[in-house]
């Protein structure tokens, strides 16, 4: 069953693909028994994901504020329909009024055809957390859909880019599969680029050295597509005096594990964090820009690393950091080299997860003049997700069209602002927006934040 | 059947309503609230945290803020319930004579009984038209018509049929039972001292829809009344962030 | 893995059509992609990219920054549109035998 009942679904990944995972695929027949089980095991263990199960009252003050129902006018793409798709079994299983009138609650058995289902709509979901921001009770759909991934993976089921890329990080660290020669390489090259474009500027990007105080975590993707982050990051570092390094065993803001089994497979970047940190002798950890990475770093890995408190190692975001430099009136900025008119989005995890809101705000007026700087609306925490979040970047047909539909809202909100830059600090929203832009023929430039910090950045001798 | 419904029912449904939602709670404490997975921007404390989260349960401010035309019918359904019901506690324990009882120099027994009788009287229309709007709602606006199911209506199908009957025996008089006969009777139940319910249909219909919510209250959606804290107490929460700066950096933040 | 046959040679291929082990390469595979990628014939300047992927595939274990490559090769960003119109990270690289990128891309 590669795509049941005309669903929209992503490529489907190999049985191979999750052997190399450790797990197993649960034949068609056993599936419904065993996600049963799974579903038994969460309720006794995660309280967000009973909550979101029992609080709803269907208002459905989610509906016109999710960016995918307003893509593609889907009920299964309400936020409170599509944690239906899983709230309808557990009622059957777990509460009295579904055992007892299964029909008058709307509580139904699990069968083939509702894991389809959840295969379909879990992945159409990009986890924004925008329902949660708006539901009157605070249900966190994201949960739910988490949950929904997390087993369908554990059955065998996910989509062919989550789980190679998962598959990368068991074996490199990273996304990309990127090497240690590999890195080497681009970031010489990207020492050439600044050299040439910034009168011979000399910034180097260390790898793997030995004794550093800070390490520093970029997202693969900025070794293939977002170059600019990657000199930005490395030009404030070295503005600023940093004893910094990256390491070819983390190169990674990035964990796909978050996005599709939140146990191995995000646990192992969670662990190569702490033991690069303590390999290299790291005092604190900088975080590059990558929206859902730097929310499983910075809200889960506390709880998640099982390190004792005298190994605990500070965390912070390169927008951190950078904000707090330019508040103390330590960097010394040139905003007119940013001179076009620019517009800034929100990434979901920044916003609404990671409270980023302001600091993306003191970076981005430091950075260029004063009136170039476009809001759109709505902004902040009620922004809505660029289509592509939680890794739902497929190229296939379907799924492609789909990513397109689900960005309709951000193209509208872009398209108000006028702008010719769109500022998307995060490596998802990046991917997802090169090719929105085009598809929604939008005239503007996607970037970084650093980017622009690095640019704007006035080096003396 | 009057003493079924009058001596029995009475006793079922309390027990069921106070276990039911004790047992739902119970369920609600074994699962962890596993990672911190606040919204931002989170409150600066826990304090501010209550603040918050009591802000939104006395205002619905997400709902003002997001959903205006749901706001109008879930406000104003809940405010006048929420009114309601601790006057139908004063109005029968005071006979009416609860507002000269607060403010005992200003209202006089006579006005008090004329507060109580309007503001149960408006709040009772108040409810009932709320009710009417939020089942045309749910009829009517395609994706919550899409996400609703059966019980869905028979909640607010409940709600409607007690408040339409409440309504009758408030506005017509000779439907009044008044408030000397109920208290008579449910002070019979307080205190295991059986006494007649009140003579009438329309309180025995009434009563009998009062005592059938309860009894489905803990295993339905209705749940929310309580699971909104449960729920706010996840994802409003306090986190601290750690220190800015950069150590062994040549430029240092000023401490 | 599904397994394609061309030129009488069983190629291992990914879920989408990627070489799975980029050694196996021969000409013959970047034709055959070619023409199911609607790339059509294979010119001078295709041979050009897809040399200079391999070379750095080769030399790295990676896929070079699209930026890169276009500087190294001589080949403008729009031109490379034109030569591999699924893009340079998908098309080319599938001509070249690279794996398919993963992540955020």
């Amino acid at each position: 069953m590669s795509e049941a009942n005309g669903l929209r679904q992503p490529k489907r990944a190999t049985a191979d693909l999750f052997l190399k995972l450790g797990v197993v695929p649960v034949p068609d027949g056993e599936k419904a028994a065993a996600a049963i089980g799974h579903l038994d095991e969460f309720r006794t263990k995660v309280r967000s994901f009973v909550m979101a199960m029992e609080s709803c009252v269907k208002c459905g003050a989610c509906a016109e504020n999710c960016h995918t129902y307003l893509g593609t006018r889907d009920p299964n793409n309400i936020p409170a329909g599509r944690a239906d798709l899983i709230r309808k079994v557990y009622k059957r299983h777990f509460t009295v009024q579904g055992k007892l009138f299964p029909g008058l609650v709307g509580a139904q058995d699990l069968d083939l055809e509702t894991i389809e289902k959840w295969y379909s709509y879990y992945y159409q979901c990009s986890e924004c957390r925008r329902c949660a921001h708006v539901c009157p009770f605070g249900i966190d759909t994201a949960e739910v859909t988490m949950i929904g991934r997390q087993i369908l993976f554990w059955l065998g089921i996910g989509p062919q880019l989550h789980t190679a890329t998962s598959g990368a990080i068991l074996k490199t660290g990273n996304h990309m599969g990127l090497t240690q020669a590999g890195m080497v390489d681009t970031l010489d090259f990207l020492s050439e680029e600044i050299e040439e474009e910034y009168e011979g500027l000399k910034v180097t990007f260390p790898v793997d050295k030995p004794n550093s105080d800070v390490l520093y975590i970029p997202s693969s993707a900025d070794f293939m597509l977002n170059a600019n982050t990657l000199k930005g990051a490395a030009m404030f570092l070295q503005y600023v005096g940093a004893n910094w390094t990256m390491s070819s065993r983390i190169t990674e803001a990035g964990n796909f594990g978050y996005l599709m089994d939140q146990n191995r497979v995000m646990r192992e970047m969670v662990t190569r964090l702490m033991e690069e940190t303590t390999r290299l002798g790291c005092k604190k950890i900088v975080w590059g820009e990558c929206g859902h990475g730097w929310r499983a770093t910075k809200m889960y890995v506390p709880t998640m690393s099982d390190m004792p408190a005298s190994r605990k190692i500070p965390m912070t975001h390169i927008h951190d950091e950078v904000e707090a430099y330019v508040k103390a009136g330590l960097l010394e900025l040139d905003p007119k080299r940013n001179a076009r008119k620019i517009t800034l989005h929100d990434p979901c995890n920044y916003a609404r997860a990671c409270g980023h809101s302001d600091n993306m705000r003191v970076i981005m007026n430091a950075v260029v003049p004063k009136g170039a700087f476009t809001e759109m609306r709505p902004n902040r925490e009620a922004n809505f997700c660029c289509g592509g979040g939680s890794g739902i970047l497929f190229d296939d047909k379907k799924m492609y069209e789909y990513r397109i539909l689900a960005s309709n809202k951000k193209a509208e909100q872009v398209r108000a602002t006028n702008a010719e830059v769109l500022c998307a600090p995060c490596s998802i929203c990046k991917a997802q927006l090169y090719p929105m832009v085009k598809e929604h023929k939008l005239p503007v430039e996607v970037v970084g934040l650093v980017d622009l910090v690095g640019n704007a950045l006035v080096f003396r001798d | 059947m009057n003493v079924f419904i009058g001596q029995i029912l009475p006793y079922v449904a309390v027990t069921v309503f106070l276990g039911g939602v004790t047992w739902r709670i119970w369920r609600w404490m074994i699962p962890q609230i596993v990672h911190n997975i606040t919204l931002s921007p989170w409150p600066k404390s826990w304090s501010a945290a209550i603040v918050w989260i009591l802000w939104q349960l006395a205002t619905f401010w997400n709902l003002l803020k997001f959903d205006r035309p749901l706001w109008f019918g879930a406000w104003f359904m809940h405010i006048a319930l929420f009114l309601m019901l601790v006057g139908h506690v004063l109005a029968f324990y005071t006979l009416g004579l609860q507002f000269h009882i607060l403010v005992p120099g200003l209202i006089t027994p006579e006005l008090s009984l004329w507060l109580s009788f309007w503001f149960g009287t408006v709040l009772g229309l108040i409810f009932l038209l709320a009710l009417l709007y939020l089942l045309g709602r749910r009829l009517v606006n395609e994706p919550v018509r899409a996400i609703s199911s059966a019980s869905d209506y028979v909640h607010l199908l409940l709600l409607i049929g007690i408040a339409t009957l409440g309504n009758i025996m408030r506005i017509f008089p000779e439907y009044q039972v008044g408030y000397i006969p109920v208290r008579e009777y449910l002070a019979g139940l307080f205190l295991f001292q059986p006494h007649p319910m009140p003579d009438s249909l329309l309180f025995l219909a009434k009563y009998t829809l009062v005592m059938v919510l309860m009894i489905i209250f803990p295993f339905s959606k209705l749940m929310h009344s309580f699971g909104f804290f449960w729920e706010r107490w996840i994802i409003n929460r306090p986190f601290h962030e750690p220190a800015r700066g950069l150590p062994g950096a040549g430029v240092q933040l000023p401490k | 893995m599904p397994f394609v046959e061309v030129e009488g040679k069983q190629v291992e291929v990914d879920e989408d059509g990627f070489m799975v082990d980029p050694a196996a390469w021969f000409p013959g595979w970047a034709h055959y992609v070619a023409k199911s990628e609607g790339i059509g014939e294979l010119t001078e300047r295709h041979w050009h990219v897809i040399d200079f992927l391999k070379d750095y595939y080769a030399k790295t274990g990676i896929a070079p920054m699209i930026r890169k490559l276009c500087k190294e090769s001589g080949i403008p960003l729009k031109e490379m549109y034109e030569l591999f119109p699924t893009g340079p990270a998908k098309g080319a690289c599938k001509c070249a035998g690279l794996p398919k990128p993963t992540g955020c891309v």
